[in-house]
């Protein structure tokens, strides 16, 4: 079993996901090029510039609340110091091991073992935990859990998922516009033709592409956040260990977490349903290599 | 003019690359003296710990002098300590006192269920992992130092601008050796 480098396997991920976006604005411009062929430039300008609007704001509002909308949207309690000390013990140690400034601490309740984080820098940064989480995993296990959230604070996971999923919706803002506008078209000249035809096949095809590709950047930042994970604790064994946990715990489907809100979550709360997360033996799998 | 603009674009494109360099050694430096204060502060923690802990000792088992004298001793050699390897050191002394204490006091029923005692040694054990950390921590710090120094471009770099390659905290290999506990 060939070792791996948690640093390496940081970098590795981290470059994935780079070309992955990459990968997405290039169907974003390739996108507006067709559709640029197939209308007048005024028009296409006018799309573009109401889908920009519209991401814009969805962004800025998004991002600048991130870490309040997603604990609002699950409903978590302020972590007390008195009554969470070891929680926040082992956050504190973990933010002396990283470097970082030290992030609010939440508590949700559910039997599942379960973790987000959340909050555009590490300067807004939540943390939350379920109680499940807290009653279930040794100090060890959830020390790794802690240390997977905080890395995605570390990497800037919030701040870059976020910017991946505006890219994915103006795409898919465009593709609607066009795709309607094609009703209220006059007679033009036939040479656009060709390009309404693929225009039309790429307004169908795009969103669809970049939304798989925005699961496979989230999986590849997800094993970033293990390897981080590691790179702070020193110690691969807490965090397969919560993992294995996990993967023993069963439980009903979550049914009070937005679907907004679960690629946040350390593992999947929903099962079977979309991989924001890799499968948990190929987590495992990659740990038990550091 | 053309060539004029390229040349003027060249210049800056240089001069910014550059202040880069000297900047990440500067920012990069300025973590590490960082990371060392924080190691300071988690020690300064722990001493300040002991007194409390002494206090509470002698008040259910007095007799165990060698075992108390142990840990005031370590407290005062990691108080007077200077430089951070033998800060690191005493406090691998303190920690060798504590385990001590920690073990004795099995033998005193009232003193283990006392919840101050119970406090104390929780937060004696959390400082002891917030050192570890804040040790590794410095020495990532090093490490991330070191990368930029050894690596292209930054080596031009480094010995244009006078750097030094920085060392690694280190164990010595007798205080590697698993610590006995001494009853």
């Amino acid at each position: 079993m060939a070792r791996v480098d948690f640093h390496d396997q940081i970098s590795n991920n981290k470059w994935k996901s780079f070309f992955l976006m990459a990968i997405i604005f290039i169907v974003f411009v390739l996108l507006g090029y067709v559709i640029s062929f197939a209308f007048e430039p005024g028009f296409f300008f006018i799309i573009m510039i109401i889908s920009i609007i519209f991401s814009l704001s969805y962004l800025l509002i998004s991002y600048y609340n991130s870490d309040k909308i997603a604990i609002a949207s699950v409903g978590a309690k302020k972590a007390t110091r008195e009554k969470y000390k070891q929680y926040y013990n082992i956050v504190e140690g973990l933010t002396i091991a990283s470097g970082m400034p030290m992030p609010k601490l939440y508590v949700m309740n559910s039997p599942q073992i379960n973790a987000f984080a959340s909050g555009r820098d590490p300067n807004n940064a939540v943390i939350c935990v379920t109680t499940g989480a807290l009653e279930k995993l040794e100090k060890r296990e959830l020390e790794g859990v802690l240390s997977h959230e905080l890395s995605h604070v570390a990497n800037y996971d919030i701040r870059y998922m976020t910017l991946v999923t505006v890219m994915v919706g103006m795409i898919a803002i465009i593709s609607q516009i066009f795709l309607r506008s094609l009703w209220f078209r006059s007679g033009d000249s036939k040479n656009n033709g060709i390009f309404i035809v693929i225009g039309i096949i790429m307004a169908i095809l795009a969103p669809i592409i970049v939304q798989l590709v925005q699961l496979a950047i989230s999986r590849k930042r997800e094993f970033a956040a293990d390897a981080s994970a590691v790179k702070f604790t020193r110690y691969p064994g807490g965090l397969i260990k919560a993992l294995r946990k996990i993967q023993i715990d069963h439980f009903p489907e979550e049914k009070k977490v937005n679907k907004a809100v679960a690629p946040l979550f350390f593992s999947n709360p929903f099962r079977g349903w979309g991989s924001t997360h890799p499968p948990l033996n190929k987590r495992i799998e990659v740990l038990e290599k550091m | 003019m053309a060539l004029l603009w390229w040349l003027l674009g060249i210049f800056l494109l240089i001069v910014i690359i550059f202040a880069y360099y000297y900047n990440r050694f500067a920012v990069l430096r300025n973590r590490i003296d960082n990371s060392l204060s924080q190691i300071d502060v988690q020690l300064k923690r722990r001493a300040d710990l002991i007194p409390n802990l002494i206090e509470t000792v002698k008040g259910f088992a007095k007799h165990e002098k060698a075992a108390i004298k142990a840990v005031t001793e370590a407290r005062k050699a990691l108080v007077s300590a200077k430089g951070v390897v033998d800060k690191v050191k005493a406090d691998n002394q303190l920690e060798s006192a504590l385990k001590t204490i920690f073990a004795i006091a099995e033998g005193y029923p009232d003193l283990k269920a006392n919840t101050n005692f119970l406090e104390l040694q929780r937060e004696l054990s959390s400082t002891e992992d917030k050192v570890a950390y804040a040790r590794q921590y410095y020495n990532d710090s090093i490490l991330t130092y070191n990368n930029l120094y050894t690596t292209m471009p930054g080596a031009f770099f480094a010995k244009l601008y006078g750097k030094k390659e920085k060392e690694y905290l280190k164990i010595t290999e007798t205080e590697r050796k698993n610590v006995k506990v001494k009853f």
